[in-house]
């Protein structure tokens, strides 16, 4: 079982998402490299590439941000993304408050990142794809850090 | 004018069997090689090669003939006045027109209206509110691109496709909004002439590109920042799942404005000065939205879950969307070339109240809003 976050734990997820393609093709096709920067994990921040070229979700797993040409990044507190992926997990996908673009728009605790309107805006233009990909952790075995367990 | 008369003796010799076949002997416009299909099928861009994706400066003729292909020297002139690639081109026009077609939805088939539940009164007359703004407010994104269309040279028949795809993509947003504001009952809110005032604006401009400024990039990525806003204040997944559809076809329309602002620049430089005149007297008007009750009024009143709450929390929800809409617009304008951040005309930037001034961040506006 991956734990998350981790490389295994994104490519389990894109595996899941290559499983229900035909759902996701009816949403047409994308052409996004979202990075996933995780902040304040006990051996610092780490980044995760997730691609999604056509209909086909691609996992780079754990990436240097410095040379994989992130067209955006979706940053925050660990904790958070613990939260939202229980989130998701819970619920079988994100419940009101814990979809992408409600933990992102008012830039806390999730923030779009890019050096270019046009690659943050990517995510506007593909997020309900996005949606139903990050949706998919509820069906992906997650072994979540001891830390961040209820009176950890 | 080309000759219409019936050629007679050609119809006489067709019927002895004695075929003309000149454009069958004569023709010399063969691409090279068979096109490779592109991972997603073949594309617009994947057929652009040659002579068929020379797409000239200057058109010269004003024909529906086909880009590329064979035309007689004398063709009706269709009273075309876009005819220069710079009034309407941008270099993602391709992939955007691809990107559209392959993401449309239906307003019918693809939102869940069965499972919308019950909600506050209060709650759900805002967002018929905000569903009126917008069943309003987007339409013009219909009609000013339909205006213009048919005065776009076919040369460049890829922008005008990609419009094409706009005018459906506006046309569904109104339809998604009408219904929801009419599916539980409630029905359709207030308008008001301030808004279209900004409408009348976009409708009434004087050539494409000051028209194109003030919908593509001012006004449909105000809107986009009003979809994201709409995600999040959604009282439930069906209207979670409108806005964010919505959201993504917007975003698409904002690409094109942005890219084809920085197109018409850097192909006339000279041209910036009556560009940002249309945007000051676009972010004049818009500034004025921002002061419309029934625009701002139900975002806080779905920001603070009722009217008790949104008067207690006062104008942060909105304070923070305001930020956060101005400084996306203004990266936009950065990215296609243009310098707004010396002379936006919107208040709560410059000349007026600014929320940061008074301590007020986005992120405690919406800590407390979505508290």
């Amino acid at each position: 079982m991956p734990e998350f976050p981790s490389g295994e734990w994104f490519d389990a997820l894109a595996a899941q998402a290559n499983d229900k393609a035909d759902d996701l093709a009816e949403f047409g096709f994308s052409n996004i490299r979202l990075a996933c920067r995780i902040n304040g994990l006990p051996d610092g921040d780490r980044y995760f590439g997730l691609r999604v070229e056509g209909y086909d979700v691609i996992s780079d797993g754990e990436i240097d941000p410095a040379s994989w040409g992130a067209d955006c990044t979706l940053e925050g507190p660990a904790q958070v993304w613990f939260e939202m992926v229980s989130n998701i997990r819970e619920n079988g996908g994100a419940d009101l408050s814990h979809t992408l673009n409600a933990l992102s728009l008012p830039e806390i605790p999730l923030r779009i990142v890019s050096d270019d309107p046009m690659g943050r805006d990517l995510f506007f233009r593909y997020n309900q794809t996005l949606q139903e990909v990050f949706d998919l952790a509820a069906e992906v075995p997650t072994e979540m850090p001891v830390t961040t367990r209820p009176n950890s | 004018m080309a000759d219409l008369t019936i050629d007679w003796d050609y119809a006489a010799r067709v019927s002895e069997g004695k075929l003309d076949l000149d454009w069958l002997h004569s023709w010399n416009h063969e691409v090279g090689e068979e096109i490779k299909p592109s991972r997603i099928g073949l594309t617009m861009k994947d057929i652009a090669v040659g002579r068929y994706g020379d797409i000239p400066e200057e058109a010269p003729m004003r024909t529906m003939a086909p880009r590329g292909g064979e035309r007689e020297a004398v063709m009706p002139d269709m009273g075309y006045t876009l005819n220069k690639r710079a009034d309407v081109w941008a270099e993602n026009v391709m992939d955007l027109y691809e990107e559209a077609v392959s993401r449309q939805w239906s307003a019918t088939r693809d939102i869940e209206w069965s499972e919308i539940p019950d909600i506050d009164p209060d709650l759900e007359h805002a967002l018929c509110q905000v569903c009126t703004v917008l069943s309003e407010v987007e339409m013009i994104a219909s009609d000013f691109p339909a205006k213009w269309m048919w005065q776009i040279n076919h040369d460049y028949v890829e922008a005008k496709m990609f419009l094409a795809t706009q005018i459906m993509d506006e046309s569904r947003h109104t339809e998604v909004f009408r219904k929801r504001a009419l599916a539980k009952g409630a029905g359709l809110g207030r308008s008001r002439a301030a808004t279209e005032e900004f409408l009348k604006l976009i409708l009434d401009a004087d050539n494409y590109s000051e028209g194109s400024a003030l919908m593509h990039l001012l006004g449909e990525g105000i809107v986009l920042s009003l979809f994201r806003a709409g995600e999040l204040l959604s009282p439930s997944p069906v209207e979670k799942k409108i806005f964010r559809l919505c959201m993504q076809d917007e975003a698409r329309h904002v690409a094109y404005g942005t890219m084809h602002l920085r197109y018409a620049l850097a192909n006339d430089p000279d041209r910036e000065g009556e560009y940002h005149e249309y945007l000051d007297k676009g972010e004049r008007i818009l500034a004025a939205l921002f002061t419309i009750p029934e625009v701002v009024e139900p975002l806080m009143i779905l920001a603070a879950g009722g009217e008790e709450e949104a008067a207690a929390l006062g104008g942060q929800a909105a304070d923070m969307l305001q930020m956060r809409v101005i400084e996306e617009y203004l990266q936009r304008c950065d990215r296609a070339g243009i310098d707004r951040r010396s002379r936006i005309q919107i208040p709560g930037i410059i000349g007026g109240y600014d929320p940061a001034e008074h301590g007020v961040t986005s992120e405690a506006a919406m800590a407390q809003a979505t508290n």
